[in-house]
């Protein structure tokens, strides 16, 4: 469950970051979750809703956006999407590939006042 | 409720592969109100304000295990996260391991779990100082941890510290220590698809250990299938074979973290 530690994380960097521009309320934030982040964001969801209770994030509309994942084949390199970190190269079948985007687990962007 | 998300009375909302969903809900939702509605109501008078952070996440653990890897090299220690499921053998190859080293170098352990500080006591009956960090319900450690930890411990320079992770092949994959070299340690008496079934951790991980090998003729566990499986995921991964009971591949073990 390092979901947990990872909502923690949000809510201190989201509140150090309204703190910084003296704002008393976090209306909205936009998180990304990379396919293959390693992050589960139905579990992360639930983490962070268990402990956002008196902190800035309380009210707050959480935007959680899942990114697919992209492989670049070492072989005939070409780009595809990956479901998993197993997946083979759908044109000439070669493994491994190169994971080229879907690890990111970041905070975007927020909406404070 | 709305159908879009089902998002309604809870806050929250989930859309997968970047399918665009305003949450703006001009319809009518006389059942229920989003939040933000509520704020823009109460506090329209007030100055909103669009804060692009782009920011990773775990960034502040990533800083802080830039800062405990600097410092450590400062000091010309070597330092491995030893990773693996409960009951690899990790502890018994720290005790061979800080036997054989001794005579050498100066060797501290920092362990990691969730409850007791029996570890920290079978290390250190072996020769070497160490911390036992509880991580109460958590299920990994983090750099800060570490920092804590190494703050308390005064690890000698050109020693060597061993990190003994809590027992969890999912969530310490993803937390960055400040450690040269991760080492995922599996054990026979384990399915030889382990790295098939954890590839966060073998993919993230330099060296992979095979331990009690002497228990091979029991067990149905293929050396060469979980080999394949590992490097398949990681072409880069180093492999070491060795039975922490009968100390064999012990040799290697330790010549590997001579060269390190």
């Amino acid at each position: 469950m390092h979901e947990l530690s990872l909502a923690i994380e949000v809510i201190d960097l989201a509140t150090r970051e309204a703190d910084k521009h003296k704002a008393s309320t976090i209306l909205e934030i936009e998180i990304e979750v990379g396919y293959l982040s390693g992050v589960e964001a139905d579990i992360f969801l639930s983490a962070l809703q268990l402990i956002v209770k008196e902190t800035l994030l309380e009210n707050t509309l959480i935007r959680l956006t899942q990114t697919p994942a992209d492989g670049h084949c070492l072989g005939c390199h070409i780009h595809f999407e990956m479901k998993n970190r197993m997946d083979a190269c759908p044109q000439c079948g070669s493994f491994p590939s190169e994971i080229t985007g879907g690890q990111e687990f970041r905070l975007v962007a927020m909406e404070v006042e | 409720m709305c159908d879009t998300c089902g998002c309604g009375d809870d806050k929250f909302s989930v859309h997968f592969h970047n399918e665009p969903h305003e949450h703006n809900h001009d319809h009518d939702h006389d059942e229920h109100h989003h939040h933000h509605h509520h704020h823009e109501e109460e506090h329209s008078h007030t100055h909103k304000k669009v804060i692009d952070m782009n920011v990773d996440i775990l960034s502040q653990n990533n800083l802080l295990a830039q800062r405990n890897r600097g410092y450590l090299e400062g000091r010309n220690v070597l330092c491995f996260n030893l990773v693996s499921s409960p009951g690899s053998g990790k502890t018994t190859i720290l005790e061979k391991t800080i036997k054989l080293l001794l005579p050498t170098r100066q060797v501290f352990v920092i362990e990691g779990d969730q409850q007791t500080t029996r570890d920290a006591e079978r290390v250190e009956k072996a020769g070497a100082p160490a911390i036992q960090v509880n991580t109460g319900t958590g299920c990994h450690l983090d750099a800060q941890m570490i920092q804590s930890a190494m703050r308390k411990m005064e690890v000698s320079s050109g020693s060597v510290l061993f990190i003994e992770n809590v027992g969890n092949l999912v969530c310490p994959a993803l937390f960055d220590l400040g450690e040269q070299k991760r080492v995922v340690v599996i054990s026979v008496t384990e399915g030889d698809d382990k790295p098939l079934k954890y590839p966060y951790m073998f993919q993230s991980s330099q060296l992979c250990i095979i331990n009690k090998i002497d228990l091979l003729p029991y067990v149905k566990f293929d050396v060469e299938k979980a080999c394949g499986y590992a490097r398949e995921l990681n072409p880069n991964i180093e492999i070491l074979l060795l039975s922490a009971e009968n100390c064999e591949g012990m040799s290697q073990w330790i010549e590997w973290i001579q060269i390190q």
